[in-house]
């Protein structure tokens, strides 16, 4: 299978990363022989159709910064839409960084990608956020698969869980911990008695928050998963507006020690139950939610299975490109049926 | 009286000098007593120069089809100077050709206002190519002093199914009409200057006849009117035994059958399409191929195959390059149903032709031979589907080999000729990846290295001492 990978940074790289070390096995146990035919980062794109050696994009990406500057197939000053239009591909592996204002460059991407008959795997909440019932319809017009499995929950398959593992039941509502770094301020506020500001200070410090950490602390990004969730879970047509978000700046120590002494936690819980929200919220800490540091939980309230709760590092570029591959299968799986039919 | 079908492609109509030697050509049968009938194609690269300018108008570029028209109308009217001497029909000649070209512009500015091209639009616009060449011959032979007439295919009768840009003549029907329509023309001693390569449907709709072309054409009247032989004239002095510019010393072909000719198709756009030779083929009419600029040389005959000499196994050697290698190969193949129908049909379905088989009866790996520009699609797309399934364990693919088709009806049944084929590559270090022979026996088709193709087909061609004299 020939893949556009468009984004080459923490993800990208660790999809390149998997796809080296997984190599054999995904062709003996899978039949799946992938090939990266062309990379875009922002310094330029590198086009290979006979296939990119990763290794050495790997090498050149930590030496110079992009791949556009390889000597015999980059193309430093080629735009992705180019790339996307021009090289012949199946899937378009789309993990550029999350723009929740506009969604681009991810979305251009997805719909160039769906114009020229290329399916798309991406990890970008962005566009997702803003217009998934939108790129689901196109996709279904230009009979190609969307998949986005790594933008909810990382590695841990949270979308899959409720849409293969849940298959004909009826999901009433959904409530989870979508954001390891809001958890992590949380767990530590409690834990040591320090304020959000002190909490925050030392998740940056270890790498968990941004430098800009607005789109964590502010409930955003976990207000995309909420609108990815009720999308392709519960067939609503939510975007990011329709999400009623309240952060965690205003969480204190005073409250997080009354709920404690209820025997209950403040946790950033998004949640599906009529209306989507997404807001610190006291739950026992009994509840199968209640992870802590930078784990997160969903907890999907099933018609007839009643509740389950599945937990599991909510990011990491690892973590995120095991979801990327996983898509990547399952699209090969759907296309081998459909083209044996 | 003999009749001739005189076909003359896009390069014996360059210039308006050319125009007039085939005139020249078609006159000289004709004071001969010959009945002639002329096919003439698009001047050169006229057609290429309309697909280009349907493609602008379907971009709504209309600046382009105005400097368009006036480029057609300059090459065109420049062809008619030089063609014809005679004032009044000069005239008359221009007259058309701007008739024409005005018809055109409508036609690719009424494109340009939907912005839509269907293959029904593209044909009309392609049809004019044929729809300005024939009048220019046309004046010249009246310029000539010949009674002279020129129609269409369309005018002509020559009728087809509505599958645009490749349309099927309904046979019978068109026969019919051209005998009703074109017959009396000769009786009356007229030349008919017929446009090649369109049609129309039964509703009167333009079509373009697609592979074969104006070759078509010629050899649908010349069965039609049961003429004595075809006259394919073009820029080369007939079917060479291979490609002269691997082999200086290559030699011309002085006769081949039609079995032979439609093998030699392959051998690219100076040999006749196996569609063109269709209809002449049933009634053995005898078609050649000739060069306008050396009339003397009586070039390439194709006809029925004559009970020949024996010593003339190997005919022609044909390269083809562009071409790649995909092998799919696994033990789960051995002896299961259906395994190579798979194959076919996930390429078939990704519009992949396949060029060239070949298997072994252990059936544990196939190769086939594809268009090199299609190779990524139809490897990723086998890979897709095929592997891990169980059956087939490996897709792999060779994008630097050629093909050498070794090509000569009286392979048939003579012992050897492949033993020598291969002694003959193998004395010069080559190794053969695949190798194929149809049950025909007409031709060996096998694999090799690109790099090692040149040499291969030069030891081939010494072998069967194609570049001595034909004996």
């Amino acid at each position: 299978m020939r893949i556009i990978l468009v984004g080459y940074g923490v993800v990208g790289q660790s999809l390149a990363d998997i796809l080296l070390r997984r190599s054999i096995e995904t062709v003996r146990d899978y039949g799946f022989n992938p090939k990266v035919v062309a990379i875009v980062d922002r310094g330029g794109a590198a086009i290979n159709s006979k296939g990119l050696d990763l290794e050495k994009m790997l090498a050149l990406k930590k030496k110079d910064g992009t791949v556009g500057t390889d000597p015999k197939f980059g193309y430093p000053q080629m735009s992705s839409s180019a790339v996307i239009e021009s090289v012949e591909a199946e899937v378009v592996v789309e993990v550029t960084p999350t723009n929740v204002k506009n969604g681009e460059p991810g979305l251009s991407h997805i719909k160039t990608a769906f114009k020229t008959g290329k399916h798309v795997v991406t990890t970008n909440k962005g566009p997702l956020a803003l217009a998934l019932p939108a790129l689901m319809e196109l996709a279904d017009y230009n009979k190609v698969y969307l998949r986005f499995s790594g933008t909810v929950g990382g590695g841990t398959p949270v979308l899959e869980l409720a849409k293969r593992g849940l298959l004909g039941d009826k999901i009433i509502a959904i409530r989870g911990i979508l954001n390891g770094t809001t958890n992590y301020i949380l767990t530590k506020m409690e834990e040591k008695c320090i304020t959000f500001q002190q909490a925050l200070e030392e998740a940056q410090k270890l790498g968990y928050a941004e430098t800009d950490p607005t789109m964590d602390i502010d409930g955003i990004d976990a207000a995309c998963k909420v609108v990815i969730m009720a999308n392709w879970i519960m067939n609503k047509k939510f975007t990011l507006k329709d999400v009623e978000v309240q952060g965690i700046r205003d969480v204190t120590l005073q409250a997080l020690g009354k709920a404690s002494k209820r025997g209950n936690t403040i946790k950033l819980i998004g949640s599906i139950d009529g209306n989507p929200t997404v807001a610190p919220t006291e739950i026992s800490k009994h509840d199968p939610l209640c992870v802590s540091g930078v784990l997160n939980a969903v907890t999907f309230v099933s018609k007839f299975a009643g509740e389950e709760t599945i937990i599991g590092r909510g990011a990491g570029g690892m973590e995120t490109a095991s979801a990327v591959l996983r898509d990547l299968l399952d699209i090969k799986h759907n296309l081998a049926s459909e083209l044996l039919m | 009286m003999k009749k001739i079908v005189m076909k003359f492609g896009g390069t014996s109509l360059a210039t308006g000098e050319n125009i007039r030697c085939v005139a020249n050509l078609v006159a000289d049968s004709a004071k001969q007593g010959c009945s002639v009938i002329v096919v003439v194609s698009a001047l050169n690269h006229t057609t290429d120069d309309l697909c280009d300018a349907a493609e602008q108008a379907k971009k709504r570029n209309e600046a382009y089809i105005r400097k368009f028209k006036q480029k057609m109308l300059e090459k065109h009217s420049a062809a008619a100077l030089k063609a014809i001497k005679n004032k009044g029909v000069l005239q008359e000649i221009e007259q058309i050709i701007k008739k024409t070209l005005d018809e055109l512009e409508k036609v690719l500015t009424g494109i340009s206002y939907v912005g839509e091209l269907t293959p029904k639009s593209r044909d009309f616009v392609v049809s004019f190519g044929e729809r300005l060449s024939a009048p220019l011959v046309w004046g010249a032979l009246r310029d000539l002093k010949l009674e002279s007439q020129w129609v269409t295919g369309k005018e002509a009768g020559i009728v087809t199914d509505a599958n645009f840009g490749e349309a099927s003549p309904l046979m019978n029907v068109t026969m019919h009409q051209l005998r009703e329509r074109i017959g009396p023309l000769l009786e009356k001693q007229v030349v008919p200057v017929v446009s090649g390569y369109i049609a129309a449907t039964q509703d009167g709709v333009v079509t373009t006849l697609g592979r074969g072309g104006s070759d078509y054409t010629a050899t649908l009247l010349a069965a039609a009117l049961a003429v004595d032989e075809v006259w394919i004239w073009t820029d080369v002095d007939g079917l060479m035994t291979t490609d002269p510019k691997i082999i200086p010393s290559a030699k011309m072909l002085p006769e081949l059958s039609y079995q032979e000719a439609a093998e030699m198709a392959i051998f690219g756009a100076k040999a006749m399409h196996p569609r063109a030779l269709e209809p002449i083929m049933k009634e053995s009419i005898p078609a050649r191929i000739r060069n306008v600029f050396n009339p003397e040389n009586p070039g390439t005959l194709i006809a029925k195959a004559q009970t020949a000499k024996r010593t003339e196994v190997v005919k022609a050697i044909a390269l083809i390059k562009d071409v790649a290698m995909i092998n799919v190969s696994g033990a789960g193949m051995v002896g299961a149903p259906g395994s190579y129908a798979k194959i076919f049909d996930v390429l078939g379905k990704n519009n992949v032709n396949i060029m060239m088989i070949s298997t072994a009866v252990s059936e544990a790996n196939i190769s086939l031979i594809i268009r090199r520009s299609l190779l990524g699609r139809a490897l990723s797309t086998l890979e897709i589907v095929l592997l891990g399934r169980g059956s087939i364990s490996e897709v792999t693919a060779e994008d630097d080999v050629c093909v050498i088709a070794v090509m000569g009806a009286n392979m048939k049944g003579t012992l050897g000729v492949a033993s020598r084929i291969f002694t003959a590559v193998a004395r010069k270090g080559i190794n053969i990846r695949m190798i194929a022979q149809g049950s025909s026996e007409l031709n060996v088709s096998f694999v090799v290295k690109e790099k090692d193709g040149e040499v291969a087909v030069r030891a081939i061609h010494e072998e069967f001492k194609l570049d001595k004299a034909p004996r």
